[in-house]
């Protein structure tokens, strides 16, 4: 893997319960960190309906389904602060959980109740889960690869971990990497009866990727840089936790950064309330990292877990990168804390063993 | 960049289970599209699809959608004679995209009308990365793994994907394919934008009417290069090139002029180092819709040039197999390049005058083939090419 590119961040977009903005917002969140609302009380934390329409245009709104809407306007919010040009090379990944399972509910509901005629031609390619890809591929005019990522708990990092190796090779110059996803009412229902004991949010999260060199060239504000990107598995049963603690993508990815363990400043975690799922992380990292581990933040415990958090927690790492500030694991979460090195890991598990892992650092 | 070969390849399809029953059906130009059982039919304007004719082994709290992937997937790393230990690290690229949709329909058909008869655990499968999930535990894949969705590119992305990860170094071998069992919510989404001809489907016809929807699983095995010599492998073919673009431009329907299929065949054509004389056969997207085929062709003749290539379209035989098509059809590429015959594109009577392509109707032709190229495309304006180089 030689010749390969300098990954940073240049933009930032996120629309979820707790942020809506670019990096000051995001920054201003983790300064001052606090659940959002419904978190507490074990509802899904949502994305109030007037944040949205704010960002929607109001034809984009009368047409779109609700989670492309989410996806199209953290997008939107990225691009505009990476002040990248459209005309642009530009490729996009997202990552989701769900899809847009709502759309795909009301299109089935059509039929049950009126039979074929109940059926919606435009609802149809909603049903497909790169719907929020395609819809946010037309928006930002992205015309290279445009990849949707399918993952339970950590899709959003993956997208992350893609697109860093998209713009690493040159296969983009740019990419638009993101996490959607929309808790519809079924879904919400079968949660328990599914054995999710998750706290769930819904939103979205976009950074914009692009080589070092390209973007010091157009003289663009870097945010930070993901120095190496991993995505491995580890053996687990479907939907089950595994037992296995050594994490081949942790060792992979301090590896490439150059980076010891004992020099990370803080890890961003994907614990999300499902104990062992959690559990099973929390041995990775301490296998991975050692007795020494760095402080770490779980962001699933204020803002619910989705796709969009893996994206907004690489883009926290590097504002922690930037700021030596780190939201505090511990109670009460709204506590911050000050860590001394310019280097994080971000860091994801999934029931069923998919395990992403990334270091990021300060530009 | 590291070179990759494919060294394994499994198939279930409208033709069987198997590569070989694949091939022999695709070799004899038989058309497998026949009435629809799988699910409810009645009232839709068309009643027929491409299913997998046979019971598919593996337990029966396995989705059907997995059941094909476990049979391809068992197939392809058999057929590249890779045992535990080799594929532990092996990455894994699946595409998909109904997921275990069928159980999940029936689950709510039936909690919608207070029947539920279905267990919940079934409906876990509803996603389209449960296949990864069970496909790693199953054959003890444990490198990098993803789920790609594209739409109808699905499969032809997941073997690109899996491409890239061989050519950056990151692992020596993956395991790469699409899968999709027919579901109520396609076939009738289909029906909804009319865009399913009640008769099998007629590619690049002057009279054809729309798509047949179908079922499957293709997967193939990707190695570097050196490393399969070193096994002393056979080498089907060599994945030289690929190029996924974007048409943002609509939902569903595909740039008027194909400016982005013609922008991944070309990345394809470059990333390989050849030049559009350097392919003789181009395996179609090629649906049967009126739009897509004529824009297919659109885009073949600005690369190519007016009728410098065959082309012929799978899918005139096994129909849309949705997230397996891309694979399946890779596979017919390959197999194309191994015996030097070009499957026909069957139900081809009177051939549209728009396509300026021998589209190779009805019957197969011998030819021989250096180079071929796969296209792939879905909703959104995703567009993929896969140039495969014959061994």
């Amino acid at each position: 893997m030689t010749g390969r590119a300098r990954v940073v961040i240049t933009g930032v977009g996120v629309v979820n319960a707790g942020i809506v903005g670019d990096s000051a917002a995001l920054g201003a969140f983790l300064a001052a960190p606090r659940p959002a609302p419904g978190i507490a009380e074990g509802q899904v934390a949502r994305v109030p309906a007037s944040a949205l329409s704010a960002l929607i245009d109001p034809g984009d709104a009368r047409r779109l389904s609700r989670v492309c809407q989410l996806s199209i306007a953290a997008a939107q919010l990225a691009v505009r602060e990476s002040r990248l040009e459209p005309t642009r090379g530009l490729g996009l990944v997202v990552g989701t959980e769900f899809g847009d399972l709502a759309s795909t509910h009301v299109f089935a509901d059509g039929f049950l109740e009126r039979g074929p005629s109940g059926l919606s031609p435009l609802l149809f390619p909603n049903t497909v889960m790169n719907t929020m890809a395609a819809t946010t591929a037309i928006a930002v005019g992205a015309r290279e690869l445009a990849l949707t990522l399918n993952a339970p708990t950590v899709a959003g990092e993956l997208a992350v971990a893609r697109a860093v190796a998209a713009v690493a090779t040159g296969q983009a110059s740019a990419v638009l990497a993101g996490g959607v996803d929309e808790i519809d009412p079924v879904v919400e229902q079968q949660l328990p009866a599914l054995g999710f004991a998750d706290r769930f949010g819904e939103g979205a999260a976009f950074v914009v990727l692009e080589s070092r060199a390209a973007a010091e060239a157009r003289g663009a504000t870097i945010l930070g840089e993901v120095a190496a990107a991993a995505w491995r598995a580890l053996p687990a049963r479907p939907w089950g936790v595994g037992r296995q603690r050594r994490s081949r993508a942790i060792e992979a990815v301090l590896e490439e950064a150059g980076v010891d363990a004992a020099h990370l400043g803080a890890v961003y975690v994907s614990a999300s309330g499902d104990a062992a799922r959690d559990a099973w992380e929390h041995a990775v990292l301490s296998a991975a990292l050692g007795p020494q581990a760095p402080p770490a933040a779980a962001l699933a415990r204020l803002l619910g877990r989705h796709a969009g958090l893996g994206v907004l927690r690489v883009a926290a790492a590097a504002w922690t990168a930037r700021s030596g500030l780190l939201p505090a694991a511990a109670e009460p979460v709204t506590a911050v804390t000050r860590v001394s090195s310019r280097a994080g890991l971000v860091h994801g598990l999934a029931r069923g063993g998919a395990h992403v892992a990334l270091v990021v650092r300060a530009a | 960049m590291r070179r990759v070969v494919v060294t394994g390849l499994g198939a279930v399809s409208p033709h069987g289970i198997g590569v070989k029953a694949f091939w022999s059906g695709l070799a004899a130009g038989a058309c497998a599209i026949r009435p629809l059982t799988v699910i409810e039919s009645e009232g839709f304007r068309c009643r027929i699809a491409g299913e997998v004719p046979e019971a598919v082994a593996g337990s029966a709290r396995r989705t059907r959608a997995d059941r094909f992937a476990i049979a391809a997937t068992g197939e392809a790393l058999e057929d590249a004679g890779l045992g535990v230990a080799e594929r532990a690290d092996a990455a894994l690229v699946v595409g998909a995209v109904g997921g275990g949709m069928l159980e999940a329909e029936a689950w709510y058909w039936a909690a919608t009308r207070g029947r539920p008869s279905v267990s919940l655990p079934a409906v876990r499968s509803v996603l389209p990365c449960a296949h990864a999930d069970v496909l790693a535990a199953r054959w003890g894949l444990r490198g990098p793994r993803h789920t790609v969705v594209t739409a109808c590119s699905s499969g032809a992305v997941a073997v690109a994907e899996a491409a890239a990860l061989i050519a950056d170094g990151v692992v020596d071998v993956a395991v790469a394919g699409g899968v999709d069992a027919i579901t109520r919510i396609c076939f009738m989404g289909f029906n909804a934008l009319k865009l399913l001809d009640p008769a099998p489907c007629r590619p690049f016809d002057r009279a054809r009417r729309g798509m047949s929807i179908g079922e499957g699983a293709g997967f193939v095995v990707l190695e570097e290069a050196v490393r399969a010599r070193a096994r002393g492998v056979r080498a089907y073919a060599e994945l030289a090139g690929y190029g996924m673009t974007t048409d943002a431009y609509h939902i569903t329907a595909p740039e008027p002029e194909g400016d982005g299929m013609v922008r991944a065949i070309r990345d394809a054509l470059g990333q390989a180092r050849e030049t559009p004389p350097a392919v003789q056969y181009v395996n179609a997207h090629g649906t049967g819709t009126p739009q897509n085929d004529r824009v297919e062709a659109r885009a073949l003749e600005r690369v190519f040039g007016e009728g410098a290539v065959l082309l012929s379209s799978t899918k005139s035989m096994i129909g849309h197999t949705m997230a397996a098509a891309g694979s399946l059809e890779a596979i017919a590429t390959v197999l194309a390049l191994t015996h030097g015959v070009v499957p026909p594109t069957a139900n081809l009577e009177t051939p549209d005058p728009e396509v300026r392509f021998d589209c190779v109707p009805r019957a197969p032709r011998e030819a021989v083939l250096d180079c071929a190229i796969s296209n792939s495309f879905g909703f959104g304006g995703q567009n993929v090419t896969l140039l495969f180089r014959r061994r």
